[in-house]
């Protein structure tokens, strides 16, 4: 079977993720705006964000991965999801 | 699963039926019984058939627990721990870490958690214990404080400070530097090996150190939590079992003024709201794991919301249960009399009352708060 993730480009992910966020935190979020400097997300939520990004494109974020710097931003977790799931394809 | 779990039911039984009580009043439980338990698979029983673990959902985990909590919840923590360890290994660890540690704690190797210190309860946020890399060679230093199972435990997963964020580190209990002393005589819980963990400058193989550090301490910290909160919710929810199998017993053979206590409408309101809280408590403990199970970004409150009612609802239905029985409850040993102080201290454990209800309040402000 085939994943519809698997064929989502950029643009795809980063609106994905920003109404999930939006969903979550009732604010609109550029994907450059950082999430945490802003104070507009609450403890419980990195984690939560952490389990919807692997469970969307089928990822598991561990070890080395597991680094706030790469939740930051919508454009540094699309970049995250692209490359381990590039790694994931390859392997 | 559910023929795997019926295994290590059978052998949870096996192991602690009939001990509890005694346990309880000596404030330990034999080290062989604990490892038997792990070496089996007992303790983290969600660790992957690949780590040599059993593999349960966390659905299946949970009932686990709950009839292990039933029967003795110093065991249960023990459960609670020596899982959120395995957790966060293989949460933060690399593979090769997952794949080392993971079958040393489904191999009759015990491990405990340690967060708390000195001036670091509520607000972890105040930890001072320093974690620093030094060559290929890790250095731990700091107090922790109430750490459950320490007394037993053959490896100590510490928190500390790393750098500008935290990180989580290995600490076997017989390195230089590793003072363990045991929690005097605590109020309930008693058998569970609680004790103070003191580290002197202990120097450890910088592969200790889980891969996964340097982020914010709260980020680590709910990874943690949020397996504890699970498997402290569904002890709890295993406590009102015990209690009402108790209180129900107790309330058909005793008999007052001519009649069982099950025929006093007061004594049998006691019963209905037992029931209505054990059953309440199982359906939110049922949701966060099945939250969990699918991988849902919902378990994360989900498990605070188990933990945070399933610890009050203990805490009331043992109360109730200890009413019930009266002074045929009123001795240590006894199954509602532990249940009494082993339920009050989950209000406390895994993020007390009061912060459950700020991380709820947060939780809620963010999600369905008006502009602020
Ligand atoms: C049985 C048991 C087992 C334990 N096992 C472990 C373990 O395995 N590992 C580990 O690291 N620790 C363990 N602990 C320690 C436990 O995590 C702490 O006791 C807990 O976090 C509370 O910290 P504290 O006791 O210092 O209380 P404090 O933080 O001093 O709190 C005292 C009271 O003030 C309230 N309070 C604090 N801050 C606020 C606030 N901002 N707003 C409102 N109220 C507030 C608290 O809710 C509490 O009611 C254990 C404790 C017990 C009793």
């Amino acid at each position: 079977m085939t994943t519809s993730t698997g064929d989502r480009t950029t643009e795809a992910v980063q609106r994905e993720l920003m109404g999930f966020l939006s969903e979550h935190t009732r604010t609109t979020w550029a994907p450059d705006t950082d999430l945490f400097a802003q104070g507009g997300v609450s403890s419980l939520f990195a984690m939560q964000l952490l389990v919807h990004i692997e469970s969307t494109y089928g990822i598991s974020i561990t070890g080395d991965d597991l680094n706030l710097d790469n939740f930051r931003t919508v454009q540094r977790m699309t970049a995250l999801v692209e490359r381990l799931r590039g790694e994931g394809s390859d392997g | 699963m559910a023929d795997v779990r019926a295994d290590l039911q059978a052998l949870v039984t096996d192991l602690i039926a009939g001990h509890a009580g005694e346990w309880d009043r000596r404030g330990e439980i034999p080290v062989e019984v604990i490892r038997k338990a792990g070496a089996a698979g007992v303790l983290c029983a969600q660790v992957g058939t690949a780590h040599g673990g059993p593999g349960l959902s966390s659905v299946d985990n949970g009932e686990l627990t709950a009839y292990t909590g039933g029967l003795c919840s110093s065991f249960r923590s023990l459960m609670t721990s020596q899982g959120m360890a395995a957790w966060t290994i293989s949460r933060l660890g690399d593979a090769g870490q997952q794949r080392e540690w993971l079958s040393r704690l489904t191999g009759g190797e015990l491990a405990a958690v340690a967060f708390s210190e000195p001036n670091a309860g509520s607000d972890l946020s105040a930890m001072d214990t320093l974690i620093e890399l030094d060559g290929d060679r890790v250095t731990v230093t700091g107090a922790k404080r109430w750490v459950t199972g320490a007394a037993y435990a053959d490896v100590v997963l510490v928190f500390g400070r790393y750098g500008a964020g935290a990180a989580a580190i290995l600490v076997p209990t017989t390195a230089p530097g590793v003072t363990v002393t045991r929690v005097p005589d605590p109020l309930g819980c008693r058998a569970a090996g609680h004790a103070d963990v003191r580290l002197d400058a202990v120097r450890l193989p910088a592969a200790s150190l889980l891969r996964g550090a340097g982020q914010p301490l709260s980020l680590l910290v709910t990874t943690a939590l949020t397996y504890g909160r699970i498997s402290v919710a569904w002890g709890c929810a295993g406590i009102m079992r015990a209690c009402l199998a108790a209180s129900a017993a107790h309330a058909t053979t005793r008999q007052q003024f001519g009649v069982a206590l099950a025929d006093h409408q007061l004594i049998a309101r006691h019963l209905a709201e037992q029931y209505v809280a054990e059953q309440s408590a199982t359906r939110l403990c049922a949701h966060a794991s099945a939250a969990w199970d699918a991988n849902s970004p919902e378990l994360v409150t989900a498990a605070v919301v188990a933990k945070h009612r399933a610890a009050g609802d203990a805490t009331r239905v043992a109360a109730s249960a200890v009413q019930v029985l009266a002074s045929a409850g009123a001795q240590d040993g006894h199954v509602v009399a532990r249940a009494h102080r082993d339920a009050k201290l989950m209000e406390v454990i895994e993020g007390t009352n009061e912060i459950c209800q700020l991380l709820l309040a947060e939780h809620v402000l963010a999600t369905t708060g008006g502009a602020r």
